[in-house]
């Protein structure tokens, strides 16, 4: 085995661990109203979930390989690697993507130890981001595209990032009025059984289209760094071995459920009722499939805490705590900055050491980090048993102690 | 243009199809609830008013009237899975290359 086989190994491994992040930061915004209204009992929702994201992975044939191209330049348009990049047998160019890896999960499981629902695309891309201007100066980052049409970081993540939410809250605050407008009149239990598969149904929807469009990401960064290292060549297909294992890995996060994240989503920002429940995940689903029909990026995330904070203004006498919304806003901001310092100094650590040795501290920074974030969790622990719990402000608040952000 | 024009450009759109899709069906949804428990009658309501059976037949309808979106949306996913796309150009959905 040569050493950038070995550096391979450990990129589709770090690969695959974040696709396992994405999928249990993301339990929350199919599942967290279905959870937090009981529509569902916490583990068969996440089994469902689980169910549906490993359908949906297998369900996107299309070949996510450009995916990157939106906001580095490391591969030519049809979605081969720079040879500038290759020339070294891809060493360089697999440091970059590990590195931005790292950086990716590092912030997911930070974002997962706060309860905070950040996006996962964007700490993809941040990572990404940051290891590239490590590895090949600003000029390797594709800022603004060529304004022919909607791309680079502004266009293609920043941009539909302060959008989407917006849209999403609208959508579910119109339907939640319109819903209560309706049903005046009728008897709470007799629209709570109405709504509860109402529930079910649009969650399953976004649960599916969450499995479509991010394990499709995974899939394309794995199948770059094969084609970097000369293991594969066609770039309009995908190995089947990378589909199958990128659609288990986010099912397997799925299933395995971000609590926190879940607990936060569900119960922390606004009380949910089954009607509110079903006006956010129509709303959620809606927008995902309209805007990804349009070409319009933007993350699962941004739309479901948009959707359910809607759902708590659209209630008449709601209570919505714009306290943890603010929270929440300002961990979308730093997100992608956060991400991309962390991969930027995974690239200059790995840079300096160099070659395999390089590759193996980062990845073993990497577990280091992982291990430690875990740890912390466990000493306040979320999961299915305490998820729907009163939610207490003032105890919330102190949870993660030391780590607030 | 520049890149917030042709953000702008798609937001209105993905607004559109928002309001359309995520709050109209949840809109036709809940009348479905209403009209259901019109023709429930009794405690389905608080003004505990006699069953309509007319009610019922209408809530059936309804639901129907979401299943098919509902039915549509999946088949859009899986199509655009497949390198399709579903197109409306007769009106009714048909499923076309991308």
């Amino acid at each position: 085995m040569t050493e950038t086989t070995v550096i391979l190994v450990l990129v589709v491994v770090t690969a695959l661990g974040f696709d396992f992040t994405n999928g249990f930061h993301d339990t929350a915004n199919a599942m967290a109203t279905s959870i937090a209204t009981g529509a569902l009992r916490p583990k068969v929702a996440v089994a469902l979930s689980g169910i549906l994201n490993l359908i949906g992975a297998f369900l996107s044939v299309e070949v996510a390989l450009t995916v990157s191209n939106a906001v580095v330049r490391i591969q030519n348009s049809d979605g081969t690697p720079k040879d500038s990049l290759t020339s070294d047998g891809g060493t360089a160019l697999l440091l970059i993507v590990l590195a931005g890896l790292v950086g990716s999960i590092v912030w997911n499981l930070f974002t997962w130890l706060l309860g905070l629902p950040s996006s996962s695309s964007h700490a993809l891309f941040g990572g990404l981001i940051g290891a590239t201007i490590a590895g090949l100066g600003w000029a390797g980052v594709n800022w603004n595209g060529d304004g022919s049409k909607l791309d680079g970081v502004v266009g293609k993540v920043i941009l539909p990032a302060l959008l989407s939410p917006v849209i999403a809250g609208v959508v579910a605050a119109v339907g939640t009025w319109l819903i209560y407008k309706i049903t005046v009149g009728v008897a709470a239990r007799f629209t709570d059984n109405g709504f509860r598969w109402g529930q079910i149904g649009s969650a399953s929807l976004v649960s599916l289209a969450h499995g479509t469009n991010d394990a499709q990401k995974t899939m394309g960064v794995i199948t770059l760094a094969l084609i970097a290292s000369g293991e594969w060549t066609d770039t309009k297909s995908i190995p089947f071995w990378v589909k199958a294992s990128c659609a288990l890995a986010i099912a397997a996060g799925t299933y395995l459920g971000g609590w926190r994240i879940i607990r936060t989503l569900g119960k922390g920002l606004v009380e949910i009722a089954p009607p509110q429940g079903m006006a956010a995940e129509s709303s959620s689903a809606a927008v995902i499939l309209a805007s990804s029909h349009l070409g319009f990026a933007l993350s699962t995330t941004h739309v479901a805490t948009g959707s359910i904070l809607g759902s708590g203004v659209g209630k008449p006498g709601a209570q919505v705590r714009w306290r943890v919304a603010g929270r929440m806003v300002a961990a979308w901001l730093i997100t992608l900055p956060s991400a991309a310092v962390v991969g930027a100094l995974m690239w200059f650590l790995g840079d300096a050491i160099g070659g395999l040795g390089g590759a193996l501290v980062i990845f073993l920074v990497l577990l280091a980090a992982a291990g430690y974030m875990y740890w912390h969790s466990r000493k306040t622990p979320v999961d299915h048993n305490n998820v729907n719990d009163e939610w207490d402000e003032t105890a919330e608040r102190r949870e993660p102690a030391g780590t607030a952000a | 243009m520049s890149n917030l024009g042709f953000a702008l450009e798609g937001a209105w759109k993905v607004l559109l199809a928002g309001l359309l899709l995520g709050a109209g069906l949840p809109a036709i949804f809940a009348l479905g609830i209403r009209s259901m428990a019109f023709g429930a009658g009794g405690d389905a309501e608080v003004d505990h008013a006699p069953p309509h059976p007319v009610g019922r037949i209408g809530a059936y309808l309804l639901f129907a009237v979401v299943l098919l979106a509902v039915v549509l949306g999946i088949t859009f996913i899986v199509a655009g899975g497949f390198g399709k796309a579903l197109s409306f150009e007769h009106i009714y959905p048909t499923i076309v290359d991308k």
